[in-house]
């Protein structure tokens, strides 16, 4: 696997937060009482890569759904710094503790790329100086250049859009990186800068990083990986 | 700040759709202005209209009360009524006294024989024109229906009235009638002197400073000597009194002799010191030969606050349960009323209209729009947007909307609403006058006052009542701060109205559904 550049984990000795908890939890969709996610215990840390994989209809994108605080447990807990996540406020916690880039992306299609990350950062209420200037500087972190920048979302490809929602969920510096199938769309060398992106988060500017993934190789890349298994 | 700045960033981008919704309110708004200038023009020309009124009013007897005390008690109503007379004028004067009350004066009218040369003016075929036909029974006083006391006399050929002031004589405060030749004769004295019109001058070939001798109608001999000091003409002479009836010569505007009101009660206490009385034995009436004669007192007030306070005041003061108090000048000028109030009631359903089903347009429109964005509505809750800023910003956006709308549609309402409520207006007048020229040919009376005018009860100088009404028919500058404002609350009104579906919409909106139906 040649990545574009290698990163080592440095623990310095030091104790490793967790970040997010998951306790006994336990998800079914409100039509069928089947479980898709069944008393799952597990520990995010920051400054850690993880890859949660699994067979279509493990539950990988529920799961991201629930850690990403759009949904509630059926049972159990997820806690964030010692708080369930369903007891603060869930807008709140997506809008400052986690960044979400999603499959599909979801991005406004009537906005510019630059608009898409400004409106996530207004939306945060962190005080963000220069907005504009920044959201430019992210994106050009992912290869978006100026030009690119200022055109609306339709006009952009799939890896740009894709690439787009990367640096909309860094915007407003959140602690939790949650990405689902974030390199579905990008070719492989593309996909190795986002990987290397996502490591230089993890390591150096301490994030958890989780990453829904079918790739074996983004698996592989990954600090720990978490295998969902479909329950029937 | 960012949820306006993306309201309007969302209202650049659906242009045609925010233009067609602003066609929808500021057609909204045209109507809405037109509406309320017209409703506020009507309550201004009401208020204004009152204060600026010197009003009027008569103390006069409540027939339709003892009617229905007859009635009631079951006695018998013509006995009953005969209990009762208009109040006497030392009865008047005590209400004058009233703090409310700014000046009264008084007339007193009677009916009088031509005598000796004098013949009176007569047009009308159907009367009478020998005015020595004293015997006539068909004759009666010419008191506009009002019985004057003391029993049946007989009619004579002229109306003579005495005037107590000069504010009394409306016909020449108002033009109608203009002294020609000589001068008015002096109100506070009693020296029998008159004034007489002009066709009856040049009838009877009279000059100023020509005696006439007038005689009481019931009795030949009894004569009274007036001297002409001047001689008016009455711009309504040549018409047949309005309504094409006349019923004796006395009633002819050419026949009406004016003196002061102490020259003809001089004249009435001669006539009944000197009078004859005899009760009939069936009906167990008395009749005199004295003159007959009506008194009419006039209140005036400085506003219609003072005329309502009188009312009250009168009762204290022991005005009797079965008289009351009205006044033609606030009757005349809430008829003059009627088409403006017609208009505002009719503007008034036609807003309602307009609001329900301009809301109802919007609020269409409305659920499309967020149907629409129902996207949108999920990513930015998705991404941390609470449900109750979503809404804020589609509420904004639709609020923006409107307000331009209504800032256009405020600016041509105000051009066009003067010229179309005086439109309306005059559609509304010309249907006014239509009915109750209707009416009128229905009672057999001709087409009369076929512009600005119709029936009333204004007094004229000689106690009779005429029937005049000047409409209102033209509105002026009518937007003011209050249209304004109001416009702007049916703005908000509408925001709220078309804006809460969509604000339900989005508060009904998960966005992970929204999300993963998408997906």
């Amino acid at each position: 696997m040649n990545h574009s550049k290698s990163y080592q984990r440095e623990h310095k000795g030091a104790t490793i937060m967790s970040i997010l908890k998951l306790e006994n939890l336990t998800y079914s969709y409100d039509s069928s009482k089947t479980k898709v996610l069944n008393d799952i215990t597990y520990e995010f840390e920051k400054g850690k890569v993880y890859a949660i994989v699994g067979k279509s209809g493990a539950g990988k994108t529920t799961l991201l759904s629930l850690l990403s605080g759009l949904t509630t447990p059926t049972s159990g807990k997820i806690m964030f710094d010692n708080k369930d996540i369903s007891k603060i406020d869930r807008y709140k916690y997506r809008s400052q503790c986690v960044g979400v880039i999603f499959q599909s992306f979801n991005l406004l299609p009537h906005l510019t790329a630059v608009e898409n990350v400004v409106l996530s950062m207004d939306i945060s209420h962190k005080k963000i100086k220069h907005k504009k200037e920044n959201a430019l500087s992210l994106l050009s972190k992912v290869e978006i250049d100026e030009n690119k920048a200022k055109r609306r979302i339709l006009k952009l490809s799939g890896g740009e859009q894709q690439r787009v929602a990367i640096a909309r969920a860094l915007s407003y510096n959140p602690d939790i990186i949650l990405a689902d199938e974030p390199t579905g769309n990008l070719d492989l060398e593309t996909q190795d800068e986002v990987i290397s992106i996502f490591k230089k988060l993890a390591y150096e500017e301490s994030k958890c990083v989780i990453i829904v993934t079918h790739s074996p190789t983004v698996a592989e890349s990954a600090d720990e990986r978490y295998l969902l298994s479909s329950i029937n | 700040m960012y949820i306006l700045k993306n309201a309007l960033k969302s209202i650049s981008r659906s242009k045609g759709r925010n233009i067609l919704i602003g066609i929808i309110v500021v057609v909204i708004s045209i109507s809405s202005c037109i509406t309320l200038s017209i409703k506020n023009a009507a309550a201004k020309a009401e208020e204004q209209g009152l204060e600026s009124l010197s009003i009027t009013a008569q103390i006069s007897l409540d027939r339709q009360k003892i009617m229905k005390k007859a009635q009631t008690d079951g006695t018998d109503m013509r006995e009953l009524m005969g209990n009762y007379s208009e109040l006497p004028i030392n009865e008047l004067k005590k209400f004058a006294a009233s703090d409310y009350v700014k000046d009264f004066y008084y007339t007193m009218t009677s009916s009088i024989d031509a005598n000796g040369d004098l013949k009176p003016v007569n047009t009308n075929t159907s009367s009478s024109t020998n005015s020595n036909n004293n015997n006539n029974s068909n004759r009666q006083f010419p008191n506009n229906g009002r019985e004057i006391p003391g029993g049946m006399g007989n009619q004579g050929d002229f109306t003579i009235t005495g005037y107590s002031s000069e504010d009394a004589m409306t016909n020449f405060i108002n033009g109608t009638c203009k002294i020609t030749d000589g001068e008015m004769f002096d109100v506070n004295k009693s020296d029998m002197v008159c004034i007489v019109n002009d066709d009856l001058a040049t009838f009877n070939g009279l000059k100023v400073g020509d005696k006439i001798t007038l005689a009481n109608p019931n009795v030949d001999t009894e004569t009274y000597e007036y001297t002409i000091v001047g001689i008016y003409k009455n711009s309504n002479s040549d018409s047949t009194n309005n309504n094409g009836m006349r019923f004796s010569t006395a009633m002819d505007p050419a026949n009406q002799i004016y003196t002061s009101y102490n020259t003809l009660k001089s004249v009435i206490d001669k006539s009944a010191a000197s009078a004859t009385t005899e009760t009939d034995k069936e009906t167990g009436r008395t009749n005199t030969t004295a003159l007959r004669n009506q008194v009419l007192g006039t209140y005036v007030f400085p506003d219609i606050a003072s005329y309502e306070a009188f009312k009250t005041n009168a009762k204290i003061m022991g005005l009797p349960e079965y008289y009351t108090i009205n006044s033609t000048d606030v009757t005349n000028y809430e008829q003059s009323l009627v088409p403006l109030k017609n208009l505002s009631s009719f503007a008034t359903y036609f807003l309602l209209i307009v609001l329900a089903v301009g809301g109802m347009i919007l609020i269409v429109f409305n659920i499309f729009n967020i149907r629409e964005r129902k996207y949108e509505v999920g990513v930015l809750t998705a991404i941390g947007m609470k449900k109750g800023k979503v809404a804020i910003q589609f509420v904004t956006e639709i609020f923006l909307v409107t307000l331009i709308a209504i800032i256009i549609g405020t600016s041509a309402g105000a051009i066009v609403s003067v010229p179309t409520a005086n439109k309306l207006l005059d559609s509304q007048v010309a249907a006014q006058q239509v009915q109750l020229q209707q009416q009128d040919r229905n009672f057999g009376r001709a087409s009369f006052n076929n512009q600005q005018e119709s029936r009333s009860n204004g007094v004229m100088p000689n106690g009779f009542r005429n029937q005049t009404i000047s409409y209102i028919n033209h509105v002026d500058a009518i937007i003011d701060i209050k249209v304004v404002g109001e416009l702007l609350g049916i703005g908000i009104l509408l925001t709220i109205i078309s804006s809460s579906v969509a604000v339900i919409f989005v508060l009904r909106y998960e966005p992970l559904k929204i999300l993963s139906e998408r997906a």
